[in-house]
């Protein structure tokens, strides 16, 4: 089986999906470029953490690293307390460690839907990045205010909110992770 | 419909402003940022790449780059230059006299990049709160400020631990630039 990917999946592409893909897009093996450190999500106005995940040293050994891995492993499902609909702002923390050849053009789109509708795409380009670096990347966004009914539908609708991210170095996917959100009550 | 409207307009769709933040490294870059966007400055540690910030500010989204200003990895500086509108310098008004030739060194350095030819420059006289701290005056002088003419420029002393002058800094920063792209508005 060829490692490349079935359809030509460009940034270009990626901006144009309106659901989430129903397979991933690349192999798990097409990441020689990045390694995940942390990652956090917080509310912004009282700074307490919903959520946070760190590998315990930021050492990495990349002639070692397994590239193996499951799909199940590229899937999270979060589960957040439903006040979170109603925060006002909401940052994330990505922290990651760049191989030591360095990257010429890093990139990185996520699309969120909600049943199946496109509700927020982001498109970052952090471009260079330092062989060898350990980088960070906070996003703090504002949550479109959403009325009573709306949260309760999406309580109501666990697993239905969900993310594709698709990270690129010199415009080629290495890396598709998924998420799916439900809210509990 | 002129050019300069069809220019507004694409501008527009989401007013973006690309400000990066460099100094010799202790300066404070860090902290300064995490101060800004209200985390935690207790326990930070040297960068050895880049932290960015997306953040929306005034009605703007601002992304903030803060790079590593080690000597071991200035001469990366450069690759993070394209599109910045604002050049944020910051110096630690109590360093050792002997870096501030350093510290002017590569400052007027930078100036003359034409990648930064555009960019509004803000300095940020760091550490005001230390007893042993050069007043912005005096670090006009040793930074030989006022032979700018090819950038706008402002100094502003300011600590990142008490906070005090940082959101002056920035406003002075952001409006000068907004001035400069969106003067249509
Ligand atoms: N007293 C004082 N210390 C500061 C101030 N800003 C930063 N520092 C300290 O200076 C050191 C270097 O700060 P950091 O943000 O890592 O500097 P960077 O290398 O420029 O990013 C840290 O120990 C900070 O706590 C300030 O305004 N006042
Ligand atoms: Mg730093």
């Amino acid at each position: 089986m060829s490692r490349r990917a079935v359809v030509d999946v460009t940034p270009d592409a990626v901006l144009k999906f309106n659901k989430p893909t129903e397979k991933f897009l690349c192999p798990v093996s097409a990441n020689t470029f990045i390694e995940f450190l942390e990652f956090r999500i917080r509310d912004v106005e009282s700074n307490r953490a919903m959520f946070e995940v760190k590998r315990p040293s930021h050492e990495i050994d990349w002639n070692a690293r397994d590239l193996s891995g499951s799909d199940e492993l590229r899937k999270i499902s979060y589960t957040f307390p439903a006040e979170f609909l109603s925060y006002k702002a909401i940052g994330t923390t990505l922290v990651f460690a760049v191989c030591p050849a360095g990257i010429k053009n890093f990139r990185m789109i996520e699309r969120h839907y909600f049943k199946n509708r496109l509700i927020k795409s982001f498109d970052f380009t952090f471009g260079f990045c330092i062989p060898g670096s350990v980088n960070t990347w906070e996003s703090v966004y504002t949550m479109p205010p959403l009325d009573s009914d709306q949260i309760q539908e999406m309580i109501d609708s666990p697993d239905q909110t969900m993310s594709d991210s698709f990270y690129f170095v010199d415009d080629e996917l290495i890396m598709h992770n998924k998420a799916s959100y439900r809210y509990s009550t | 419909m002129g050019l300069l409207t069809v220019l507004k307009k694409l501008k527009q769709k989401e007013k973006e402003i690309r400000l990066l933040i460099l100094g010799l490294d202790n300066a404070g870059k860090t902290t300064i940022l995490k101060r800004i966007n209200g985390e935690d400055i207790s326990s930070i540690s040297p960068t050895l790449g880049f932290n960015i910030k997306t953040l929306a500010y005034n009605g703007y989204k601002l992304n903030i780059w803060d790079v590593g200003g080690q000597k071991s990895i200035r001469s990366y500086w450069r690759n993070y230059f394209e599109q910045t509108d604002g050049l944020v310098w910051v110096v630690d008004s109590a360093d050792r006299p002997d870096r501030f030739a350093d510290c002017k060194l590569e400052l007027h350095g930078l100036l003359t990049e034409e990648r930064l030819s555009g960019a509004s420059l803000l300095i940020f006289a760091n550490k005001q709160d230390l007893p042993g701290a050069l007043s912005s005056e005096e670090i006009a002088e040793l930074l030989d400020l006022k032979t700018i003419q090819t950038h706008h420029w402002q100094i502003v002393g300011c600590s990142a631990v008490t906070g005090e002058n940082l959101l002056k800094g920035m406003d002075w920063v952001v409006t000068d630039i907004s001035k400069r792209i969106y003067m249509l508005d």
